[in-house]
């Protein structure tokens, strides 16, 4: 055998291709606090980062990043969801797939690039056509029976997020208690847990995706 | 750790049939075997039968298929192949369950085949996940959830 015969047929096209990370959850449990702590901790470690953020009508989550002076306003790109948060990350992600085109395009450095969804019910997925792997994210705020509710959001995502720790004790969620029942319900695939406020368990969650997706470390 | 970042061939395929039949006379031809589900994925980690760890970082315009050669030389060979679909398949007791049936899951977004009378949910996760959703129409005699084997 000769190996040259069989390199010659490999399809060329090796310009690197930044991971792209789903980021989803209900309205409010902290997805783009989420970024926010993300983006300084990824940085640190030499990782490039960008973020497509999916809002209802207006940009206010791309305004808000684009604002924080955590990263540079022209690596934030908002797409209009419209009315339908879900559908254009799931059966039509077309515009979400274009922006994040775009980005690895204007910045073919980069390492990973966030979709943060405009936030949606427990039903909704990430299309694998638009991202290579997707975190769910629930917030102790919400109450400690969710992953008994058992949503796809929580079933299906790669990671979920249980977020906002720090109020769990004063709405009377049990903290320890989601963490058990998440790990059950997901089969012992990851949930990790995070409070945006005190950027505890940020540093887990940059490994967790590191070690899943990103694999910036081989 | 074996970095696989295109698909350079199908196992079916000249020159990759010849090449794959040689190596395998000497046990250099290793299997990666990936759930139906995860062909859509571009990024993973995963094993193969003789327990190479493997990063996949392919294309996005390329997608994981049964028989994907992802590395090959004088030394050895990757190959992709795909593990069984797992199905649960579904016959409602009449045209109304039927159609009660067919909104429910359809709002599930849950992935089906038509298969005659028959309905068939692709398992993306454990059984008892889909039974637990559709516990009020088995109970209630709408439809009837068959196994394999059925
Ligand atoms: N106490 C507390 N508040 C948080 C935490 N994470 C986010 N928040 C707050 O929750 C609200 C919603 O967060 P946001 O990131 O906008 O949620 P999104 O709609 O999921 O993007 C904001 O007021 C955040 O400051 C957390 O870990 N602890
Ligand atoms: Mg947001």
């Amino acid at each position: 055998m000769n190996d040259k015969d069989l390199r010659t047929q490999t399809t060329s096209g090796s310009q690197k291709s930044a991971a792209r990370v789903g980021i989803g959850g209900p309205v409010g449990s902290g997805k783009t606090a989420l970024i926010e702590c993300l983006i300084p901790d990824l940085v640190s470690r030499g990782i490039e980062v960008a973020v497509v953020t999916n809002d209802l009508v207006t940009k206010e989550d791309a305004k808000r990043l684009q604002n924080s002076g955590l990263i540079s306003p022209d690596r934030v790109l908002p797409v209009e969801a419209g009315a339908c948060p879900h559908t254009i990350i799931r059966e039509d992600p077309s515009l979400n797939i274009a922006a994040a085109d775009n980005l690895n395009a204007s910045f073919p450095e980069l390492d990973v690039i966030f979709i943060e969804s405009g936030g949606d019910n427990l039903a909704s997925t990430f299309s694998l056509d638009l991202v290579d792997y997707w975190m769910f994210v629930i917030d102790t705020g919400a109450g400690d029976d969710i992953p008994r509710k058992k949503g796809p959001g929580i079933i299906r995502s790669d990671l979920l997020v249980v977020n906002k720790i720090d109020i769990g004790p004063y709405v009377g969620a049990n903290v320890d208690l989601i963490k058990q029942e998440a790990v059950e319900v997901r089969n012992h695939r990851p949930t990790l847990l995070t409070d945006c406020k005190r950027k505890i368990g940020i540093d887990a969650l940059v490994d967790q995706l590191i070690q899943d997706v990103l694999f910036t470390d081989v | 750790m074996q970095i696989l970042s295109s698909i350079l061939g199908y196992a079916a395929d000249e020159p990759f049939d010849s090449a794959l039949h040689d190596l395998s006379h000497s046990g250099k031809v290793e299997y990666l075997t990936i759930s139906a589900d995860d062909t859509s994925r571009r990024r993973m980690r995963a094993m193969t039968d003789k327990g190479t760890e493997c990063v996949i970082v392919l294309n996005r315009d390329q997608q994981l298929s049964d028989g994907a050669v992802l590395s090959i030389s004088d030394n050895g060979a990757i190959v992709v192949r795909l593990s069984q679909q797992k199905w649960l398949s579904l016959e409602a007791q009449n045209h109304a369950a039927a159609l009660e049936v067919g909104y429910f899951i359809g709002n599930l977004h849950w992935k089906v085949e038509f298969e005659g009378e028959r309905l068939k949910v692709a398992l993306q996760g454990p059984l008892q996940t889909y039974l637990d959703r559709l516990e009020l129409l088995i109970e209630t005699g709408k439809i009837r959830a068959l196994t394999e084997n059925d």
